[in-house]
Protein backbone atom coordinates (compact mmCIF):
# COMPACT_ATOMS: atom_id res chain seq x y z
CA UNK A 1 0.00 0.00 0.00
CA UNK A 2 1.73 3.36 -1.21
CA UNK A 3 0.97 5.45 2.48
CA UNK A 4 -1.04 8.83 1.62
CA UNK A 5 1.63 9.50 4.87
CA UNK A 6 3.02 12.17 2.67
CA UNK A 7 -0.42 14.04 3.22
CA UNK A 8 0.04 14.10 6.51
CA UNK A 9 1.53 16.64 9.06
CA UNK A 10 4.22 15.47 11.71
CA UNK A 11 1.63 16.13 14.13
CA UNK A 12 -0.84 14.15 12.46
CA UNK A 13 0.82 11.06 11.67
CA UNK A 14 1.78 10.97 15.12
CA UNK A 15 -1.48 11.36 16.17
CA UNK A 16 -2.48 8.76 13.72
CA UNK A 17 0.20 6.67 15.02
CA UNK A 18 -1.76 6.69 18.37
CA UNK A 19 -5.00 6.06 17.59
CA UNK A 20 -4.34 3.08 15.40
CA UNK A 21 -2.14 1.73 18.25
CA UNK A 22 -4.89 2.15 20.80
CA UNK A 23 -7.77 0.64 18.12
CA UNK A 24 -5.23 -2.58 18.15
CA UNK A 25 -4.45 -2.88 21.91
CA UNK A 26 -8.32 -2.46 22.71
CA UNK A 27 -9.15 -5.69 20.17
CA UNK A 28 -5.82 -7.32 21.39
CA UNK A 29 -6.79 -7.55 25.19
CA UNK A 30 -10.16 -8.43 24.34
CA UNK A 31 -9.65 -11.19 22.18
CA UNK A 32 -7.37 -12.32 25.04
CA UNK A 33 -9.90 -12.07 27.28
CA UNK A 34 -12.46 -14.00 25.43
CA UNK A 35 -9.86 -16.46 24.28
CA UNK A 36 -9.40 -18.08 27.85
CA UNK A 37 -12.88 -19.43 27.33
CA UNK A 38 -11.73 -21.54 24.89
CA UNK A 39 -12.43 -25.04 26.54
CA UNK A 40 -14.58 -23.72 29.60
CA UNK A 41 -17.40 -22.18 27.13
CA UNK A 42 -21.10 -23.14 28.55
CA UNK A 43 -21.93 -25.28 25.22
CA UNK A 44 -19.26 -26.56 22.59
CA UNK A 45 -21.30 -24.64 20.23
CA UNK A 46 -20.61 -20.91 22.18
CA UNK A 47 -16.71 -22.15 22.84
CA UNK A 48 -16.62 -21.87 18.93
CA UNK A 49 -18.45 -18.52 18.27
CA UNK A 50 -16.42 -17.16 21.41
CA UNK A 51 -13.04 -18.47 19.86
CA UNK A 52 -14.35 -16.87 16.60
CA UNK A 53 -15.14 -13.53 17.50
CA UNK A 54 -11.96 -13.11 19.47
CA UNK A 55 -10.12 -14.38 16.24
CA UNK A 56 -12.05 -11.41 14.15
CA UNK A 57 -11.13 -9.02 16.50
CA UNK A 58 -7.25 -10.15 16.14
CA UNK A 59 -7.82 -9.90 12.67
CA UNK A 60 -8.56 -6.44 13.24
CA UNK A 61 -6.06 -5.57 15.47
CA UNK A 62 -3.57 -7.04 12.69
CA UNK A 63 -5.42 -5.03 10.20
CA UNK A 64 -4.45 -1.63 12.51
CA UNK A 65 -1.16 -2.31 13.28
CA UNK A 66 -0.55 -2.79 9.52
CA UNK A 67 -1.69 0.78 9.23
CA UNK A 68 0.86 1.60 11.82
CA UNK A 69 3.66 0.08 9.89
CA UNK A 70 3.22 1.73 6.76
CA UNK A 71 3.42 5.21 8.90
CA UNK A 72 6.39 4.54 10.96
CA UNK A 73 7.79 0.94 9.83
CA UNK A 74 6.67 -0.88 13.50
CA UNK A 75 6.32 -4.72 13.87
CA UNK A 76 2.99 -6.00 14.55
CA UNK A 77 4.34 -8.78 16.48
CA UNK A 78 6.78 -6.62 18.11
CA UNK A 79 4.16 -3.90 19.47
CA UNK A 80 2.05 -6.95 20.55
CA UNK A 81 4.19 -9.33 22.35
CA UNK A 82 7.03 -7.08 23.58
CA UNK A 83 5.25 -4.10 25.34
CA UNK A 84 4.71 -4.04 28.84
CA UNK A 85 1.69 -2.91 30.60
CA UNK A 86 3.00 0.71 30.74
CA UNK A 87 3.11 0.53 26.97
CA UNK A 88 -0.46 -0.76 26.07
CA UNK A 89 -2.82 1.82 25.58
CA UNK A 90 -6.24 -0.30 25.69
CA UNK A 91 -9.42 0.53 27.64
CA UNK A 92 -10.08 -0.19 30.88
CA UNK A 93 -13.01 -2.32 30.14
CA UNK A 94 -11.28 -4.95 28.08
CA UNK A 95 -8.55 -5.96 30.66
CA UNK A 96 -11.09 -6.36 33.53
CA UNK A 97 -10.94 -10.52 34.61
CA UNK A 98 -13.34 -12.42 31.98
CA UNK A 99 -15.84 -12.91 34.86
CA UNK A 100 -18.94 -15.40 34.19
CA UNK A 101 -20.85 -15.65 30.79
CA UNK A 102 -22.82 -12.85 31.58
CA UNK A 103 -20.43 -10.44 32.02
CA UNK A 104 -18.51 -11.94 28.68
CA UNK A 105 -21.42 -11.31 26.84
CA UNK A 106 -22.27 -8.09 28.08
CA UNK A 107 -19.01 -6.46 27.59
CA UNK A 108 -18.48 -7.89 24.19
CA UNK A 109 -22.04 -6.73 23.38
CA UNK A 110 -21.22 -3.26 24.73
CA UNK A 111 -17.45 -3.10 23.06
CA UNK A 112 -19.36 -4.41 19.40
CA UNK A 113 -22.19 -2.03 19.35
CA UNK A 114 -19.40 0.32 19.52
CA UNK A 115 -16.85 -1.14 16.93
CA UNK A 116 -19.67 -1.79 14.93
CA UNK A 117 -21.02 2.25 15.05
CA UNK A 118 -17.07 3.46 14.49
CA UNK A 119 -16.64 1.56 11.75
CA UNK A 120 -19.48 2.18 10.20
CA UNK A 121 -18.81 5.36 10.51
CA UNK A 122 -15.16 5.11 9.63
CA UNK A 123 -15.96 3.61 6.26
CA UNK A 124 -15.98 7.28 5.35
CA UNK A 125 -12.93 8.31 6.55
CA UNK A 126 -10.44 10.56 3.82
CA UNK A 127 -7.55 8.53 4.83
CA UNK A 128 -8.45 5.64 2.57
CA UNK A 129 -6.37 2.81 3.71
CA UNK A 130 -8.62 3.46 6.80
CA UNK A 131 -11.85 3.68 5.22
CA UNK A 132 -11.03 0.01 3.46
CA UNK A 133 -10.10 -1.74 6.88
CA UNK A 134 -13.51 -0.20 8.20
CA UNK A 135 -15.44 -1.28 5.36
CA UNK A 136 -13.88 -5.17 6.01
CA UNK A 137 -13.84 -5.37 9.55
CA UNK A 138 -17.44 -3.88 9.76
CA UNK A 139 -19.24 -6.71 8.41
CA UNK A 140 -17.56 -9.28 10.75
CA UNK A 141 -19.08 -6.65 13.81
CA UNK A 142 -22.17 -6.56 12.72
CA UNK A 143 -22.56 -10.41 13.40
CA UNK A 144 -21.33 -10.23 16.76
CA UNK A 145 -22.88 -7.68 17.49
CA UNK A 146 -26.44 -9.94 16.61
CA UNK A 147 -24.77 -13.01 18.70
CA UNK A 148 -23.79 -11.08 21.85
CA UNK A 149 -27.45 -8.83 21.67
CA UNK A 150 -29.11 -12.08 21.78
CA UNK A 151 -27.16 -13.50 24.61
CA UNK A 152 -28.14 -10.72 26.67
CA UNK A 153 -31.71 -10.43 25.97
CA UNK A 154 -31.75 -14.65 26.47
CA UNK A 155 -29.70 -13.73 30.14
CA UNK A 156 -31.66 -10.58 31.08
CA UNK A 157 -34.93 -12.58 30.91
CA UNK A 158 -33.96 -16.01 31.25
CA UNK A 159 -34.00 -17.69 34.90
CA UNK A 160 -33.59 -15.17 37.85
CA UNK A 161 -29.74 -16.20 38.47
CA UNK A 162 -29.14 -15.51 35.02
CA UNK A 163 -30.93 -11.44 35.30
CA UNK A 164 -28.77 -11.23 38.37
CA UNK A 165 -25.51 -12.35 36.82
CA UNK A 166 -26.07 -10.36 33.85
CA UNK A 167 -27.44 -7.20 36.03
CA UNK A 168 -24.38 -7.75 38.19
CA UNK A 169 -21.73 -7.79 35.39
CA UNK A 170 -23.73 -3.93 33.96
CA UNK A 171 -23.33 -2.95 37.25
CA UNK A 172 -19.30 -4.08 37.18
CA UNK A 173 -19.03 -2.80 33.71
CA UNK A 174 -20.60 0.34 33.42
CA UNK A 175 -18.26 2.91 35.22
CA UNK A 176 -15.93 1.18 32.29
CA UNK A 177 -17.92 2.34 29.51
CA UNK A 178 -17.14 5.81 29.11
CA UNK A 179 -13.63 5.99 28.21
CA UNK A 180 -14.20 4.25 24.71
CA UNK A 181 -15.49 7.61 23.76
CA UNK A 182 -12.50 9.62 25.13
CA UNK A 183 -10.94 11.38 21.88
CA UNK A 184 -7.08 10.84 22.32
CA UNK A 185 -4.90 13.94 22.38
CA UNK A 186 -4.24 15.27 18.96
CA UNK A 187 -7.70 13.12 17.91
CA UNK A 188 -9.70 16.21 17.14
CA UNK A 189 -7.39 17.09 14.48
CA UNK A 190 -7.70 13.88 12.64
CA UNK A 191 -11.53 14.14 13.31
CA UNK A 192 -11.21 17.85 11.66
CA UNK A 193 -9.75 16.75 8.96
CA UNK A 194 -12.56 14.28 7.67
CA UNK A 195 -9.78 11.00 8.54
CA UNK A 196 -11.40 9.48 12.32
CA UNK A 197 -15.27 9.56 13.13
CA UNK A 198 -15.82 12.09 15.78
CA UNK A 199 -16.24 9.91 18.99
CA UNK A 200 -19.45 12.06 19.95
CA UNK A 201 -21.50 11.14 17.20
CA UNK A 202 -20.29 7.44 17.40
CA UNK A 203 -21.49 7.93 21.32
CA UNK A 204 -24.79 9.29 20.61
CA UNK A 205 -25.79 6.61 18.07
CA UNK A 206 -24.29 3.81 20.50
CA UNK A 207 -26.20 5.26 23.31
CA UNK A 208 -29.47 5.08 21.23
CA UNK A 209 -28.79 1.40 20.34
CA UNK A 210 -27.42 0.09 23.40
CA UNK A 211 -29.89 1.82 25.95
CA UNK A 212 -32.94 0.66 24.40
CA UNK A 213 -31.49 -2.65 24.20
CA UNK A 214 -30.10 -2.75 27.72
CA UNK A 215 -33.40 -1.04 29.88
CA UNK A 216 -36.88 -1.61 27.27
CA UNK A 217 -35.68 -4.96 25.95
CA UNK A 218 -34.18 -6.64 28.50
CA UNK A 219 -35.71 -4.97 31.49
CA UNK A 220 -31.59 -4.19 33.44
CA UNK A 221 -31.71 -0.85 35.11
CA UNK A 222 -28.72 1.09 34.23
CA UNK A 223 -26.50 2.21 37.28
CA UNK A 224 -26.07 5.57 36.60
CA UNK A 225 -25.53 8.33 34.19
CA UNK A 226 -22.43 7.57 31.97
CA UNK A 227 -19.79 9.02 33.68
CA UNK A 228 -16.94 10.66 32.16
CA UNK A 229 -13.76 8.49 32.40
CA UNK A 230 -11.48 9.99 34.67
CA UNK A 231 -8.18 8.91 33.18
CA UNK A 232 -6.46 8.75 30.08
CA UNK A 233 -5.19 5.22 28.24
CA UNK A 234 -1.89 5.04 30.14
CA UNK A 235 -3.62 3.92 33.44
CA UNK A 236 -4.51 0.33 34.00
CA UNK A 237 -5.91 -1.78 36.51
CA UNK A 238 -4.22 -4.63 38.15
CA UNK A 239 -5.04 -6.92 35.93
CA UNK A 240 -3.21 -5.91 32.92
CA UNK A 241 0.23 -7.13 33.90
CA UNK A 242 -0.86 -10.03 34.59
CA UNK A 243 -2.92 -10.78 31.03
CA UNK A 244 -0.12 -9.59 29.19
CA UNK A 245 2.50 -11.84 31.31
CA UNK A 246 0.64 -14.77 30.18
CA UNK A 247 -0.31 -13.48 26.42
CA UNK A 248 3.47 -12.92 25.69
CA UNK A 249 5.20 -15.87 27.37
CA UNK A 250 6.08 -17.70 24.73
CA UNK A 251 6.99 -14.69 22.32
CA UNK A 252 9.00 -14.26 25.14
CA UNK A 253 10.87 -16.97 25.52
CA UNK A 254 11.31 -17.72 21.91
CA UNK A 255 12.30 -14.10 20.89
CA UNK A 256 14.23 -15.00 17.87
CA UNK A 257 11.35 -18.08 16.77
CA UNK A 258 10.37 -17.62 13.06
CA UNK A 259 7.38 -19.84 12.35
CA UNK A 260 5.23 -20.71 14.74
CA UNK B 1 -36.04 -42.13 13.92
CA UNK B 2 -34.84 -43.29 17.33
CA UNK B 3 -34.47 -40.17 20.23
CA UNK B 4 -32.47 -41.59 23.22
CA UNK B 5 -34.22 -40.01 26.34
CA UNK B 6 -32.47 -37.40 27.89
CA UNK B 7 -31.41 -38.06 31.67
CA UNK B 8 -32.55 -34.74 32.69
CA UNK B 9 -35.77 -33.87 31.02
CA UNK B 10 -36.34 -30.72 30.64
CA UNK B 11 -32.51 -29.33 31.06
CA UNK B 12 -31.20 -29.60 27.75
CA UNK B 13 -31.59 -27.56 24.45
CA UNK B 14 -33.02 -28.95 21.85
CA UNK B 15 -30.72 -30.01 18.63
CA UNK B 16 -31.12 -28.57 15.16
CA UNK B 17 -30.23 -29.52 11.98
CA UNK B 18 -28.07 -27.40 9.97
CA UNK B 19 -28.50 -27.13 6.13
CA UNK B 20 -26.01 -25.20 4.34
CA UNK B 21 -25.80 -23.73 0.86
CA UNK B 22 -22.69 -23.02 -0.37
CA UNK B 23 -23.92 -20.81 -3.57
CA UNK B 24 -26.48 -19.93 -5.30
CA UNK B 25 -27.99 -22.94 -7.27
CA UNK B 26 -26.39 -25.16 -5.04
CA UNK B 27 -28.81 -27.50 -3.30
CA UNK B 28 -28.74 -27.14 0.73
CA UNK B 29 -26.79 -30.22 2.30
CA UNK B 30 -26.71 -31.40 6.26
CA UNK B 31 -23.32 -30.32 7.61
CA UNK B 32 -23.85 -31.48 11.01
CA UNK B 33 -26.23 -30.16 14.36
CA UNK B 34 -26.14 -27.43 17.12
CA UNK B 35 -27.85 -27.25 20.44
CA UNK B 36 -29.54 -24.22 20.68
CA UNK B 37 -32.02 -22.85 22.86
CA UNK B 38 -34.54 -21.30 19.71
CA UNK B 39 -34.17 -20.65 16.04
CA UNK B 40 -32.18 -17.53 16.36
CA UNK B 41 -29.78 -19.14 18.28
CA UNK B 42 -29.57 -22.15 16.35
CA UNK B 43 -28.96 -20.05 13.09
CA UNK B 44 -26.42 -17.78 14.96
CA UNK B 45 -24.61 -21.01 16.21
CA UNK B 46 -25.15 -22.48 12.78
CA UNK B 47 -23.12 -19.60 11.49
CA UNK B 48 -19.87 -20.14 13.69
CA UNK B 49 -19.35 -23.28 13.49
CA UNK B 50 -20.45 -24.09 10.00
CA UNK B 51 -19.84 -20.99 7.85
CA UNK B 52 -16.69 -19.97 9.47
CA UNK B 53 -15.02 -21.44 5.96
CA UNK B 54 -15.45 -21.82 3.27
CA UNK B 55 -18.14 -19.62 1.64
CA UNK B 56 -21.69 -20.05 2.05
CA UNK B 57 -24.94 -18.36 1.13
CA UNK B 58 -27.85 -19.54 2.85
CA UNK B 59 -27.92 -21.49 6.63
CA UNK B 60 -31.45 -23.63 7.19
CA UNK B 61 -31.65 -24.71 10.59
CA UNK B 62 -34.33 -27.54 11.72
CA UNK B 63 -35.42 -28.84 15.27
CA UNK B 64 -34.23 -32.63 15.67
CA UNK B 65 -37.82 -33.41 16.52
CA UNK B 66 -39.29 -31.86 13.10
CA UNK B 67 -37.53 -34.34 11.28
CA UNK B 68 -38.20 -38.05 10.24
CA UNK B 69 -35.51 -40.33 8.70
CA UNK B 70 -35.73 -43.40 7.79
CA UNK B 71 -33.51 -46.34 6.05
CA UNK B 72 -34.47 -49.23 3.56
CA UNK B 73 -33.68 -51.42 6.12
CA UNK B 74 -36.03 -49.57 8.78
CA UNK B 75 -38.98 -49.51 6.31
CA UNK B 76 -38.41 -53.43 6.09
CA UNK B 77 -38.62 -54.07 9.63
CA UNK B 78 -41.06 -51.43 10.50
CA UNK B 79 -43.31 -50.25 7.43
CA UNK B 80 -45.15 -48.21 10.30
CA UNK B 81 -42.91 -45.68 9.37
CA UNK B 82 -44.54 -44.85 5.80
CA UNK B 83 -47.98 -44.17 8.53
CA UNK B 84 -45.96 -41.80 10.61
CA UNK B 85 -48.86 -39.45 11.30
CA UNK B 86 -48.41 -35.33 11.11
CA UNK B 87 -49.87 -32.42 9.96
CA UNK B 88 -50.36 -32.27 6.03
CA UNK B 89 -48.36 -29.83 3.82
CA UNK B 90 -45.34 -28.65 1.85
CA UNK B 91 -42.38 -31.40 3.21
CA UNK B 92 -38.57 -31.00 2.35
CA UNK B 93 -37.24 -34.32 0.97
CA UNK B 94 -33.76 -34.48 1.23
CA UNK B 95 -31.65 -38.02 0.39
CA UNK B 96 -28.50 -39.50 1.47
CA UNK B 97 -26.77 -41.23 -1.42
CA UNK B 98 -23.54 -42.50 -0.88
CA UNK B 99 -21.40 -44.02 2.17
CA UNK B 100 -18.63 -42.06 0.87
CA UNK B 101 -16.71 -39.78 3.02
CA UNK B 102 -17.66 -36.13 3.03
CA UNK B 103 -18.29 -33.26 5.12
CA UNK B 104 -21.98 -33.24 4.09
CA UNK B 105 -24.26 -36.27 4.45
CA UNK B 106 -27.80 -35.48 3.13
CA UNK B 107 -28.68 -33.25 0.14
CA UNK B 108 -32.12 -31.38 0.00
CA UNK B 109 -33.39 -32.34 -3.42
CA UNK B 110 -36.63 -30.79 -3.42
CA UNK B 111 -40.28 -30.73 -1.58
CA UNK B 112 -43.38 -32.94 -1.96
CA UNK B 113 -47.08 -32.02 -0.63
CA UNK B 114 -47.96 -34.70 1.84
CA UNK B 115 -50.34 -35.88 4.30
CA UNK B 116 -47.94 -36.02 7.16
CA UNK B 117 -43.69 -37.24 7.41
CA UNK B 118 -44.59 -40.73 6.72
CA UNK B 119 -46.40 -40.22 2.94
CA UNK B 120 -43.88 -37.19 2.64
CA UNK B 121 -40.90 -40.60 3.21
CA UNK B 122 -43.12 -42.73 1.35
CA UNK B 123 -43.32 -40.02 -2.09
CA UNK B 124 -39.54 -39.93 -0.97
CA UNK B 125 -39.21 -43.49 -1.08
CA UNK B 126 -41.05 -43.95 -4.17
CA UNK B 127 -39.02 -41.28 -5.88
CA UNK B 128 -35.53 -42.14 -5.50
CA UNK B 129 -35.68 -45.98 -4.42
CA UNK B 130 -31.81 -46.24 -4.72
CA UNK B 131 -31.52 -43.57 -1.85
CA UNK B 132 -29.53 -44.62 1.70
CA UNK B 133 -31.62 -43.27 3.83
CA UNK B 134 -34.81 -40.27 3.34
CA UNK B 135 -35.11 -37.73 5.69
CA UNK B 136 -38.24 -35.22 5.20
CA UNK B 137 -39.64 -32.43 7.50
CA UNK B 138 -41.96 -29.71 6.95
CA UNK B 139 -41.64 -26.52 5.47
CA UNK B 140 -43.30 -24.74 8.39
CA UNK B 141 -39.87 -26.13 10.49
CA UNK B 142 -37.52 -24.35 8.71
CA UNK B 143 -35.68 -21.16 10.25
CA UNK B 144 -33.84 -19.49 7.28
CA UNK B 145 -31.12 -16.56 7.28
CA UNK B 146 -32.24 -13.71 5.69
CA UNK B 147 -31.42 -12.84 1.86
CA UNK B 148 -31.07 -9.63 2.03
CA UNK B 149 -27.65 -7.86 1.55
CA UNK B 150 -26.94 -7.03 4.84
CA UNK B 151 -27.33 -10.39 6.25
CA UNK B 152 -25.58 -11.83 3.40
CA UNK B 153 -22.62 -8.97 3.95
CA UNK B 154 -22.29 -9.79 7.40
CA UNK B 155 -22.67 -13.48 7.83
CA UNK B 156 -21.05 -15.31 4.98
CA UNK B 157 -19.06 -12.15 2.69
CA UNK B 158 -16.09 -12.48 5.25
CA UNK B 159 -15.09 -16.32 5.04
CA UNK B 160 -14.73 -15.64 1.69
CA UNK B 161 -11.68 -13.89 1.86
CA UNK B 162 -9.94 -15.62 4.36
CA UNK B 163 -7.52 -18.32 3.65
CA UNK B 164 -7.51 -21.88 5.31
CA UNK B 165 -6.50 -25.33 4.24
CA UNK B 166 -8.16 -28.74 3.93
CA UNK B 167 -7.03 -31.10 6.89
CA UNK B 168 -5.20 -33.41 4.10
CA UNK B 169 -2.85 -30.20 3.66
CA UNK B 170 -1.30 -30.00 7.27
CA UNK B 171 1.63 -32.27 8.04
CA UNK B 172 1.86 -35.88 9.52
CA UNK B 173 4.43 -37.44 11.75
CA UNK B 174 5.71 -40.28 9.12
CA UNK B 175 3.87 -40.57 5.42
CA UNK B 176 0.37 -38.63 4.50
CA UNK B 177 -2.00 -41.79 3.75
CA UNK B 178 -2.88 -40.13 0.53
CA UNK B 179 0.40 -40.76 -0.57
CA UNK B 180 0.24 -44.47 0.47
CA UNK B 181 -2.74 -44.36 -1.43
CA UNK B 182 -1.45 -42.93 -4.70
CA UNK B 183 1.16 -45.63 -4.52
CA UNK B 184 -1.46 -48.49 -4.01
CA UNK B 185 -0.28 -49.32 -0.62
CA UNK B 186 -3.38 -48.69 0.97
CA UNK B 187 -6.94 -49.66 -0.21
CA UNK B 188 -9.56 -47.38 -1.94
CA UNK B 189 -8.40 -44.10 -3.36
CA UNK B 190 -7.74 -40.38 -2.32
CA UNK B 191 -11.26 -38.60 -1.13
CA UNK B 192 -10.67 -35.35 -3.23
CA UNK B 193 -12.75 -32.49 -2.62
CA UNK B 194 -12.83 -30.16 -5.64
CA UNK B 195 -10.80 -26.89 -5.65
CA UNK B 196 -9.51 -24.01 -6.73
CA UNK B 197 -6.08 -23.31 -5.65
CA UNK B 198 -6.78 -23.29 -2.15
CA UNK B 199 -9.85 -22.96 -1.53
CA UNK B 200 -12.75 -25.56 -1.63
CA UNK B 201 -15.29 -25.11 -4.32
CA UNK B 202 -18.27 -26.83 -2.25
CA UNK B 203 -18.91 -29.66 -0.47
CA UNK B 204 -20.62 -32.00 -2.83
CA UNK B 205 -19.32 -34.96 -2.82
CA UNK B 206 -21.20 -36.39 -5.90
CA UNK B 207 -21.11 -36.39 -9.87
CA UNK B 208 -23.51 -33.47 -10.54
CA UNK B 209 -24.07 -35.25 -13.64
CA UNK B 210 -25.70 -38.09 -11.89
CA UNK B 211 -27.85 -35.82 -9.82
CA UNK B 212 -32.06 -35.44 -10.69
CA UNK B 213 -33.32 -32.12 -11.20
CA UNK B 214 -34.88 -30.41 -7.87
CA UNK B 215 -38.31 -30.94 -8.27
CA UNK B 216 -38.81 -27.65 -6.90
CA UNK B 217 -36.16 -24.85 -5.78
CA UNK B 218 -36.64 -23.24 -2.92
CA UNK B 219 -37.05 -19.05 -3.48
Amino acid sequence: MTAPAALLTPAQTQALIRKLTALADDEIILAHRDGEWTGHAPILEEDIALANIAQDELGHAGMYLELRRTLDGSDPDRLAFFRGADGYTNVRLVELPKGDWALTMLRQFLFDAYEALWLSAAQKSSYAPLAEVAAKAVREEKFHLQHTALWVERLALGTDESRRRTQNALDELWPHVAQLFAPLPGEADLVAAGMLPELEKVRASWESFVLPHLTEKCGLTLPMALAEASEGRDVHTEHLAPLLAEMQSVARQHANAEVW
Amino acid sequence: MTQTPSPHPGTQWPRWEVFKQDAPGRPWQAVGSVHAGDPDHALLTARNVFVRRPAAVSLWAVREGDILTATPEEVQTRPEVLDTPGEGGTYHVGLKRTHKRSMTFVDLVGTVEARGPGDAVRQAREEHPDALTWLVFPERAVVRTGDDPGTVDSWFAPARDKTYKQQQAYGVIGRHVGELKREGRMPGRVNEEPHIGAQKVHDHPHDPALQPAPRKVQP
